[in-house]
Parts: C-alpha cells; structure tokens; sequence
C-alpha cells in the first residue's frame, strides 16, 4: 500500500489512543481531585498538575477544573481530547476509501459531538467528565466498528500499530510522571488513581493479589502480558501487526527491534524483584519506542515521521 | 453394672451417593456415674473422623466419604461401668427461685422454643401440683405412660409436642419432649437424654439383648435443705420412674435435635434404607439381677 | 421516581425564597441549619451552592440520577399493590451530610471502642464467659438470644477477631450528643450505597463540592480485602477470598456482586462450595480450588445444615466442620448475633468498662429490659411514648414506634409483649435530627437521618470516613429504612489541619520527554490545504506555529 496512506493510518490510531487515553484520565483525576485525602496513604502523586504534564504543559497555577478543561475542549491545546479527535478526523478524510464507511462516519460523529463546547450541559462542573464519558464511548465505539468493518489486511496493521505506540508510549509516560525515581519516591501506598486512568482496575484485582500499591500496579502496567493496555502487551501485538505488514520481517529493523523489546521486557518480569524501583524500565523502554517509531517511518512511511522529529 | 455395647448402622443407597457427611453422638459420657472403659468406631467405606465436644459436653465424631459409594457402615463398639445415682434430694419449691438455681438451669428452664401455647396441656400441668418438685417429677413419670400409648411408628423423627397430644400414642422422644414441656412451665429446669438402656426383663436373666437407642430426660432439683448446689436427677417417664444404672447416657440437650444419635447428609437423588440395631450384653456376673 | 411530574421551573426570585423560606422543626435538630434559618458555619458555602442550583437545578439532577441508576442497575425492588414488585432507581438524595472533622474523629473512637468490647464479648460468651461469672450479664439472657450459636462454643477464629464487618447506627439527638441505637455485627449492608452514592454526587452535582475537601470512601472495598486476607489461615499474598451470597434473589444481591467485583474475587454460592476432609473448596473449571476466607452475606441459619437449621438444605454441609478445624476464616465468624442482640445491647457501655477498662465514648439510648416484671409493668402502661423491638430483629423489621402508632396496634402490641416479654425491649423515643432533603417539587424540607458508619476489624479497626445516612423521606416520619420508604444521602467528613499525616507524595519534577511529533511531517503541506478547507478548525494555530 502507499506509504503515505500507511503513515495516514498509523497516525489516525496514536490519535484515537490518544484521545481514548486522555479521557480515562481525566475521568479518572476528575472524580479524585472533587474529594480530599484518603484514609489509604497514596503511593503516587498523579492528579491535574500530572496530567498536564504528561502532555509537556506545566503550570502550577492552574486550578484543578481549568485544567482539565483545557484536555477536553480546549481547541487551542494540542493534547486535548478535542484536538486529537480533530487530528483524527481530518486524517480519516484522507484515507475514507480505506477505512470503512462506518468508520469514517463514527469518527466524523465523534468530532462533530465535541465542537463548539460539545453537547448541552457540559459547561457545567461536570463538563470535562461529561466530554470524558463521551470520548470513552465514541472511540470504543469506533475500535469496536473497526474491528467488525475493516479487512484484517495491512491497512489495519498500521492502524492498529499508531494506537499500540501510543497507549504504551502513555502509561510508560504516566507512570514516569507519578513515580519519580530516587529519593523522591513515595512510599508504596495506594496507587488506584493509576489504575482508574487507564481503566484497567478491574482487570488488576482479577490479575494481582497484592493490594493495589504503586509497586504492584507499575508492574502489572508494564509486564502483565494478559492485560490489553500494559506495554508487554501492547509491545507483544506489536509484533504481531508488524510481522504480518511487513513484506520480509526476518530482516526488518522495527521488526527485529519490537521483538527484542518484547524478549527485554519478560526477562525483566522475570528477574526483577518485587519493589524493585521501575524508574530505569519506564526510561528505556519509552527511549525504544522512540527508535522503533523512528524506523517504522524510515521503512514504510518513506521517512515521514523522521523528518518530523528531526525539527 | 458393666455392659457392651454394639450400635451397628447401614444404610444402602439406591444409587451412588458422593460427599457423604455425618456426625455422630454415640459414646457413652463419663459421669459421676458411668464410665466409659473402651470406645471403638469403624466406618466403611473407610474414612478420617475427627472428634470434638460439642456445647453441651456430648462427644461428636465426624466424617465425610467424598468419593461415589452405595453404602454406609457406622459400626460403634464400647464398653461401660455404671452404678446407681444417689437418692435424689428433695428440696422445696422455694429452691427453684434461687441465683444458684438460676445459674445451674440456664437455657433448661426457658419456656419451649417455637411452641407459644400447646392446647390440652392444662389437665396435664393441673395433674402435676405436688408438694416438692421431686414429687412432681415422679407423678410425671407415671402420668405420660397413663395418658400415652407408647406404639412405634405412631410419629417420627420430627414430630412435634402437638403431634404427641393429638395422636395419644408415640415414642420415648415424644414422651420426653412432653414431660420438658410440661416440668419447665412448673418452674423445673429439666434437659433431654440420650442414651442406651438395658431393659432385660425382671425373671430372665439375659446376658446380650437387641435394643435401640433409648431418650430420657434430667430434671434439676433444689437440695433437700434448700443452700446447696441443685442436682441433675434422671427419670425415664417411658419406663414409669427413675432412672438408675441400667441407663446409659451418651448425652443431653434442649430437646432431640442437640443430640440426634447419628445425624447426615449426601449428595445425589438416591433414596437410603437404614438398618440400625443396639446390642447390649452384661458382662459382670449377674448375681444382683437373679437375687 | 421515573413518574415524577416536572414541575414548572420557578422564577429566579422564587427559587431563591425556596431556600429561605426553610425553617427546620423545633425541638429536633437540623445539621445545616440553625432554628432562626441561617445556615451553620460548616454549611454556608453548601447552601449558597445549593441556592444557585435552586429547585428546577436539583430536579434535573434528580432525573439525571435516576436515569445513571436505572443504567448502572443500582436499584431496589419495593413491593406494589397485589404482591407485583417493580425496581427502582435507588433514592439518592442530593443534599449531602456534612460532619466535621473533629465530629467525625470522636465518633470512630467511639466505635472502635465499642466494636472491640462486643468482639470481646463475642469471644467470652463462647468460652470462658467471664463477664457472665463477674455477674456482669445474666447468662439466662444470653442463651436466650436467638442468635446464640452453640454449634461454635468453644471455636476460636484466627486472631480472635469475629466481628470483621461490623456497622452501628447512630443518631444524633436535639442536645447534639450522639447515641448507638443499634449494633450490627451480624450481615450489615449498605456500604455499596456509601460508594455509589459518592461516585453518583461527584457527576451529578459537583459544584457542591467545591469549597469543601471532602474524605474519599472508596477505598472500603481495599480495607476488606485486606481485612479478610490478613484472618484467613495461609501465606497472605496467596488468601482465596469469596463472597457468598445466597442469591440473585436476594434483596442485597447488588452489594454482594459490587463488593465481589471490587476485591476482584469471586461471588459463589452454596452449590459452588463443598467441605472436603475438614477444608473448604470451590468447584472451578480446574477443579477443586481451596478457599481461605470467605465473607459470607447469609445468616447462620442457612450456612451448614449439619449445624445449624437442619431444615435448611440451604447451605454447605460440614462449613462449621471446616472453620472448627481452622482451615477457612469466616466474616463475620457465626454466633456474632449474640452481641447485637436488642437485649444484649443494654449491656454494651458494661462490657467497655469491663473488657477495655474504659469509659464509654458513644452513649446508648435509654433502654428497658421487659423481663423483670417491674419494667414491664411500667414499660405496658407507656406503650404510647415508646418504641418496641424486637430483641432477634434487625433491619427495621417488627418494631413499633409508639407515637406513631395507632391504637388498635397498640393494644395487639401488649398482647404480644405481655406473652412473651423476653423476646421485646423498649427504648425511649429519640429525637433524631434533621436534614434538608430534596422534595418532589425541588423544594427542601427537613428530614429525620440516622447514620450507619462501617467498620473492618482484621489486624486493626478501619472505618471509611463517613458511612450510610438514612432519610426517611416522609415529613415527620422516624423510619429511615430503605425497604420502608426511607433514602440515603451522601455522607461528608470534611478534612481539617490534624489530617496531615495522610498528605501524598510531592508532585514529580522530573520532566517527561516532548510528546511524540503531532505532525505529519513531509505531507505537512497537503494537511493545510486540507486546514484551508475548514477555518474554523481549532488546530490551526498549532499547526501553522510548527512549520
């Protein structure tokens, strides 16, 4: 398929991820922020402040409420919900006659929903939890149309790859922020907000018998392999999509590179003791993702992606 | 006297049967009175018992058979030293409203559970006015055998006091659940008996008998000067008086359901038949009885 | 609730006068405001909030809520006309209780101290029966609890701890004193109300939450989960824990899932347990699988037909069997029904003096006992002034508030008391205090509450901050139960200066990496063609800027 399609495709998922993360998050740090301290001593501190930070935008000025406002609706914000909905949007345009119909029109829906101050009613307290609950919807709905709509072809490889970049690329981001290495490092309290951004709280208490501290959860966030959302997972799927894209896989970088992180990551499931601080893995593992998404743009995006990051 | 004692227990199952649970209350107690010399179980199919005491002191074995079976074997052997009680005190009706009384009787003397008002009781209660609870409790023993018709098969495991009164006719539990009624609404704390009861008759001198087991009943007595502690007197209103060394107890409780000899459940829809016999033989010569 | 008419949205000035107009209802006391109508210190900003949204803002939130709960299946069944039971959206009311922090810290003392001197209790009656020979409570009183277990005399769980989940109900009086009204040690529900109702306050009206810091709750599910692990007899980390409950036909059923799915473990019932040689096992699809603990939400009747009702097939034959020999830890243990006993609830402030040498904390309401002949000539002469319980009772069921009561109740009341005076008590009449509460027509008015607190007991005493209060939704009305027509309103304890212990973690300030490249690199140029085509489009600035 062309390459420049591809890149299309592979952009549209990070920005579906994106949007997806974005409003488990907010949702998440909206019901945590309305509320004081917990009886439970928390283990991480992830809260609005954290949240913009992950998006690169620190401003220890703002009011919880604004903020999360600004990851909504705010056009004017890149990282907002809004704005990667846009960018997907307009990247679904590009290549409608490669997606689905059903899909083209549940993106389109998604973003119309969402402009102009969304739906009546956001604009109260509740309104980023409102848009949240919708982004949710939407682009479960919209994952869930594409998996019943689209051939399972190369087309969906790319696709599927942009949003497996990008939820890896946000927990390692999340976990980064709120459990800063060193002496900084909290002692292993609760850790549910974490669990609640990705949404995968449900899923540890099946998954891990250990309450819900920051040790456990940074692990299962990283290694839990029967999880969707964690990296080992995401990496693992990874390599999947991209051996089935890829015409010769048995000498293809990004192949051999998303193989390796995969085999990296159960070593390190494997040798780390339990508590062992993470901090290292986060930094690596995020830095290998970079290169894979680097030489996924050399090889089939005719170097797209890299001429971006070289600004 | 010095018995043993053989209580043999099958049940067949029309059909495999799993997770076979029970709990039996079979061993005869140690008392001021008996003593309980050897005490075997063997169960077949073969399974680990455990054994505890219950609350009210009585031995409990249980076990389980987990795996598929079409047939239960509860085979107890033991042997039992007993002697006559003393002479039962004879203490005045004042004595049941004593602290002492009161802590001695506990849960024996609360009115009957779950049975507000029993019609007919009140001829019965009116024939039970005596001078000393003592006499009371003799008068009972002949009174329930005069109104009652003992006649197996007239109720069974869960018949009621009502059961009793309308059918005029039933089995030493019925007549023991009766008299626990009938003594508690005189003030008289009293408990049921569970037990084995040797029951030769008087001109024949048998060594080994067949038998089932047997209920009684304990009444609690003030002591005949009214200070000291009150005493557990038992009586057997089947067999008109009371009891002496030719009971053996295994134990006591509210009523039946505290101390049911063998007591299970299994899983599966078979239906059980159950052989049950108690065989009791002398063992000490049997001069005493002869004479 | 779903036939609630809307009601003509009040002018601006009328809403404003619906709040003003509210006066609360000497003698009892309202917790937000005081008798001249002027809000409380604590309460001034809620009010204000609460002005602003006025009767139409809280009508809308009321459908709102109505409509998350009929979704998210948080409802309860009531029973119409000719036996038909429908479900309702369960009544959530949208003015929140707020105690203070301080309030809040004398009442958990309070309760801590009184769960650990029933546990106590629990412990001595079924072994050395200390408070019994010390002529503390008369034994003839305790073996005539219906709840007296004898079939675990003489079992000690792991750690002595029987009460695991344990949940009094308090009520304030007109002086502001707080007074036990009834202890729950046995099966108390209510605590996924606690939850859901925070959660549900959060969306629907968070604005009131903003002058406040208000104490989390949600946590609870955590604290059990520990609670249960840290009694159940294996390595911790490897503790099976289950929830039993009897069904889905249970009234409770809701909380039973909601608690099984917040501690990730499983939900069972009897038929998925079977006793093997004294341990207890879940049948799986691998076949049997052991458990460790398991926090069971059905009464010891139904739990072992070998010991308890031997009329029931309900439960799992050889349970007691299994939790004798130690192998499984049950919460609450069995026999706990003892220490909640209407009768045995006299004797409470006892037992703390007795067991921890300590002077009670919570007060009791002033209770007699009908089995001395006195009281019970005293108490049939009064029936009128009183409320009657039923000592083997919770929930509600049987009782008889004497005020309210007509007279032909009254006079089958004394019937029934007079034939058997030790199954009753009776207590004093409290004057519970009042909320403002949320009417059909938006409209606040005050409501009598009470206040269910929840306790864990496993190696220490946990409660959530807060707990369950109780509305009766009916003017005048002192019945707060669900089953009854009563409602619940989110509970808030505030946070203030000594809760600083619990502060969190500095934020990071490590600098995450630059967010991946927004851009589309060498096909930049056709995307803002594709800009150009729609103006408005917010991203465009961003875009332009990057170039």
């Amino acid at each position: 398929m062309l390459a420049r399609i591809a890149h299309e495709l592979y952009w549209l998922g990070r920005n579906l991820a994106r949007a997806e993360f974005t409003a488990r998050a907010v949702e998440a740090v909206f019901q945590a922020e309305l509320q004081g301290t917990s009886d439970a001593a928390p283990g991480v501190s992830f809260g609005s402040g954290g949240l913009l930070a992950m998006f690169g935008d620190v401003d220890e000025s703002q009011h919880s409420s604004q903020a999360l406002g600004q990851l909504t609706l705010d056009a004017e914000r890149p990282g907002s919900m809004l704005a990667s909905i846009e960018r997907a949007r307009e990247g679904a345009r590009t290549v409608r006659d490669v997606i689905s119909a059903e899909m083209w029109e549940a993106i389109n829906t998604t973003a119309l929903g969402l402009r102009g101050g969304g739906q009546p009613g956001w604009t109260a307290p509740a309104g980023p939890y409102l848009a949240s609950q919708y982004v949710k919807e939407r682009t479960a709905l919209i994952w869930g149309v594409s998996n019943r709509t689209m051939l399972r072809d190369e087309a969906k490889c790319f696709l599927d790859a942009g949003g497996l970049i990008e939820i890896s690329d946000m927990v390692l981001r999340m976990l980064r922020i709120a459990m800063p290495p060193g002496d900084s490092a909290p002692a292993d309290g609760q850790a549910l907000i974490l669990l609640q951004a990705v949404g995968g709280f449900h899923a540890y208490l099946r998954a891990v018998t250990a309450p819900p501290n920051a040790h456990p959860v940074a692990r299962f966030l990283l290694f839990e392999r029967a999880y969707p959302d964690s990296v080992a997972a995401c990496v693992d799927s990874l390599n999947d999509v991209f051996t089935m894209a890829d015409a010769g896989p048995r000498n293809s970088k990004p192949v051999l590179r998303v193989s390796r992180l995969a085999a990296d990551l159960d070593f390190q499931r494997r040798a780390l003791p339990d508590g062992a601080e993470l901090t290292d893995i986060c930094k690596q593992t995020q830095q290998e993702l970079a290169r894979i998404d680097q030489d996924v743009a050399e090889r089939y995006f005719a170097g797209a992606a890299s001429a971006g990051l070289r600004r | 006297m010095h018995f043993a004692i053989r209580f043999l227990t099958e049940y067949h199952y029309d059909a495999p049967v799993t997770d076979n649970l029970n709990a039996l209350r079979v061993r005869p107690a140690t008392t001021s009175t008996q003593r309980c010399d050897e005490f075997h179980t063997r169960i077949e199919p073969e399974a680990r018992v455990s054994r505890h005491l219950d609350y009210f002191g009585t031995e409990v074995i249980e076990f389980g058979i987990p795996t598929s079976h079409e047939q239960l074997t509860i085979d107890v052997r033991a042997r039992v030293v007993t002697s006559a009680p003393p002479d039962p005190p004879e203490g005045s009706w004042d004595g049941l409203l004593t602290p002492a009384y009161f802590d001695a009787a506990g849960e024996f003397a609360l009115p009957w559970q779950d049975q507000p008002s029993i019609a007919g009781l009140e001829s019965l209660h009116d024939a039970l006015e005596a001078e000393c609870p003592l006499e009371t409790l003799e008068t009972l023993c002949e009174l329930i055998p005069d109104r009652f018709e003992y006649r197996p098969g007239a109720t069974y495991v869960g018949s009621t006091v009502s059961d009793l009164l309308d059918m005029g006719a039933g089995v030493c539990q019925d007549f023991v659940h009766l008299s626990l009624v009938l003594l508690r609404r005189r003030g008289i704390a009293a408990r049921y008996v569970s037990g084995y009861l040797w029951a030769a008759p008087h001109d024949e001198g048998a060594d080994s008998m067949e038998l089932d087991t047997h209920a009684w009943l304990e009444a609690l007595l003030p002591c005949s000067d009214g200070r000291g502690e009150p005493v557990w007197v038992s009586a057997d209103p089947t067999n008109r008086g009371l009891a002496g060394e030719a009971h053996v107890k295994i134990g006591h409780g509210r009523f039946y359901s505290d101390v049911p000899p063998v007591k299970g459940l299994y899983m599966g829809g078979a239906t059980s038949q159950l052989e049950a016999a108690v065989t009791m033989s002398r063992l000490d010569p049997q001069t005493s009885a002869r004479a | 609730m779903s036939s609630r008419a809307p009601t003509p949205a009040l002018d601006a000035r009328g809403e404003e006068e619906a709040i003003d107009s509210y006066r609360p209802q000497a003698p009892f006391l309202d917790e937000l405001f005081e008798l001249d109508g002027t809000p409380r210190p604590t309460a001034r900003a809620l009010v204000e909030e609460l002005r602003r949204l006025g009767p139409a803002g809280l009508i809308e939130a009321g459908r709102r809520r109505d409509a998350i709960f009929m979704q998210q299946g948080i409802t309860f069944e009531t029973s119409g006309g000719g036996g038909a039971t429908h479900e309702r959206p369960f009544p959530l009311d949208l003015v929140p209780r707020v105690l203070s922090g301080q309030e809040w810290r004398d009442i958990k003392r309070g309760l801590a101290q009184r769960i650990r001197a029933l546990n106590h209790f629990v412990d001595d009656v079924y072994h050395a029966r200390e408070i019994v020979r010390e002529g503390l409570v008369p034994w003839r009183l305790v073996v005539s609890c219906s709840h007296f277990a004898r079939a675990v005399h003489g079992i000690r769980p792991p750690g002595g701890v029987y009460t695991h989940v344990a949940g009094c109900d308090l009520v304030r009086h007109s002086d502001g004193t707080w007074k036990v009204i009834e202890d729950n040690v046995r099966i108390p529900s209510g605590i996924s109300y606690v939850l859901e109702n925070r959660a549900a306050m959060a969306r629907l009206v968070p604005e009131l939450f903003a002058s406040y810091r208000v104490r989390p709750v949600d946590h609870y599910p955590q604290l059990l989960l520990r609670a249960l692990r840290s009694v159940a007899p294996s390595a911790e980390s490897e503790a099976t824990v289950v929830v039993w409950t009897p069904g889905p036909a249970n009234p409770a059923y809701f909380e039973h899932a909601f608690l099984a799915r917040q501690m990730g473990v499983e939900l069972v019932e009897a038929s998925d347990l079977v006793v093997r040689d004294d341990v207890l096992y879940m049948r799986t699809t691998r076949g049997l699988e052991r458990a460790h603990a398991v926090y069971r939400r059905l009464d010891d009747d139904f739990v072992d037909p070998l010991e308890f009702r031997s009329d029931s097939l309900l439960g799992v034959p050889g349970l007691v069997r299994a939790y004798r020999a130690g192998s499984v830890a049950i919460a609450n243990a069995f026999g706990t029904g003892v220490a909640d006993d209407k009768a045995i609830y006299c004797f409470v402030p006892d037992m703390i003096r007795f067991y921890l040498g300590e002077e009670p904390i919570l007060e009791n309401v002033k209770t007699y006992l009908l089995s001395d002949p006195e009281v019970l000539e005293h108490v049939l002469g009064r029936l009128d002034q009183l409320v009657i319980k039923p000592t083997g009772e919770s929930g509600g069921r049987g009782v008889m508030i004497g005020p309210h009561a007509e007279e032909a109740e009254i006079a089958r009341m004394r019937d029934v008391i007079s034939a058997h005076p030790e199954r009753w008590i009776a207590q004093d009449v409290v004057r519970l205090s009042t909320v403002p509460t949320v009417g059909i027509d938006g409209v606040l008015a005050p409501r009598h509450v009470d206040l269910r607190p929840f306790a864990v007991f496993g190696e220490r005493i946990d409660i959530v901050p807060g707990g369950l209060t109780r509305v009766a939704l009916d003017d005048g009305s002192l019945i707060v139960n669900s089953s009854r027509g009563g409602g619940s309103k989110d509970t808030w304890v505030l946070e203030d200066g000594d809760d600083a212990d619990r502060a969190g973690p500095p934020i990071a300030d490590t600098q995450p990496p630059a967010l991946p490249d927004l851009r589309y690199g060498a096909w930049t140029g056709q995307q803002q063609q594709q800009q150009q085509l729609h103006p408005p489009s917010p991203q465009g600035p961003q875009r332009r800027k990057t170039l």
